[in-house]
């Protein structure tokens, strides 16, 4: 008598090894790729540590030049060492914004949480970006947020979030146009802040809001774009507005702005 | 003379760059790549203001403060340079004894003020 093959033990054993090994080939697979993943960020993290010393070297020579310590130079000269600061300047931006994403990928960022007025940080960052918005013709508002009760987060990482969000928005913003901060309470209790960092720029498509914010994106990819970067910087806020227990996303409508906003407890957590 | 500086740095490149600016400001410079040799030219002359970068070949650029505490030779004011803002290794720094810890490369304007708000 022959049993049919579904209930034969030794078909069944024969099925479930091949299953098991075709298990052990999938996992050593995975194993392989993280492997090769965390080796491709380690070189990341090298190249962009190793292209920091010497660029730091150049824009420092480059800073004796130009504040004349070496002798003064004529209009031109000093016009091109300029160019070589700024453009050198820019270069290690970048490689910035490429180490810091390396280190929040591989949870190597840890939060070093204090209590600071929200408030007060937007003022230092409009500060910050006020001349390079002036040559815009730029506006950059703070809209309330006074008599909000302090944060409690790392001032830092924070910092670098509104930092990121209107530089974004002075690259994105057209001469002339508005860029505003503004806070509400938010959260069932209330227990939570929601910043909105707003422009009158050219804005975002409903299918590009989520692709802003994933790394190496940019919603405009060729090499003729306008805007050039790493595509990391929203990729950074969102991973930073996490570490925080916090939300962030975009609201836009294209030719008419966009409104980036993120959430921040307001109290330490509760462990 | 307006002081002495001793450039604490492992890369040739910056710490040429910053020779020639120190020089240029009237600065007597000196120049270590590594921990052992910073302990060495630290507790050999006084130095004002050291410059500190604080990841080296053999080992962190803090250690040097310890070993010229116990040596009696710290310099008038140590200023640490990193290659990464964050909060965690500034406090480190200013715990070591640090006065201030600045984010490589320094605007050469304000390294300088910062010099001459030290030496002041």
């Amino acid at each position: 008598m022959t049993m049919s093959g579904q209930h034969d033990p030794a078909a069944l054993e024969r099925r479930i090894l091949a299953l098991l090994q075709q298990a052990d080939e999938a996992q050593r697979t995975i194993d392989e790729l993280q492997s090769r993943d965390a080796l491709k960020t380690q070189f990341l993290s090298n190249v962009s540590h190793d292209l920091r010393t010497p660029l730091a070297a150049i824009i420092t020579h480059a800073e004796i030049l130009r504040d004349g310590m070496l002798g003064e130079l004529n209009a031109r000269q000093k016009e091109s060492v300029t160019g070589i600061v700024n453009g050198g300047q820019q270069l290690l931006d970048m490689i910035d914004e490429i180490l810091t994403y390396v280190r929040s990928a591989s949870d190597q960022i840890s939060l070093v949480r204090t209590e600071f007025s929200l408030a007060e940080l937007a003022d230092q960052v409009r500060v910050l970006n006020q001349s390079l918005a002036a040559k815009k013709r730029l506006t950059i508002e703070r809209l309330n947020g006074d008599d909000l009760p302090p944060v409690y987060a790392d001032r830092d990482k924070i910092k670098h979030v509104l930092g990121n969000l209107i530089g974004n928005a002075i690259k994105f913003t057209n001469d002339g146009g508005r860029i505003w901060i503004s806070f509400w309470r938010y959260g069932q209790e209330g227990d939570e802040v929601c910043v909105e960092v707003g422009d009158t720029g050219r804005g975002i498509a409903p299918n590009h809001y989520e692709l802003v914010f994933r790394e190496f994106a940019q919603v405009d990819a060729s090499p003729s774009r306008p805007h050039h970067g790493t595509g990391l910087g929203l990729a950074i806020a969102r991973k930073l507005v996490e570490l925080h227990s916090g939300r962030i996303w975009v609201e836009s409508e294209l030719g008419k702005g966009s409104r980036f906003f993120f959430t921040l407890p307001l109290n330490p957590p509760r462990d | 003379m307006p002081g002495r500086i001793l450039i604490v740095e492992d890369s040739p490149l910056v710490t040429d760059a910053f020779r020639v600016l120190f020089t240029e400001a009237g600065y007597e410079v000196d120049a270590a790549a590594t921990v052992a040799e910073a302990i060495e030219r630290g507790s050999a002359e006084p130095v004002d203001v050291m410059l500190l970068d604080i990841s080296l070949p053999d080992g962190s650029g803090l250690e040097i403060l310890t070993a010229l505490r116990a040596r009696n030779s710290l310099p008038r004011a140590t200023l640490a340079m990193t290659g990464h803002n964050d909060s965690k290794s500034r406090r480190s720094c200013i715990d070591a004894g640090c006065v201030d810890v600045l984010l490589k490369p320094v605007p050469i304007g304000e390294l300088l003020r910062q010099i001459e708000r030290h030496l002041a």
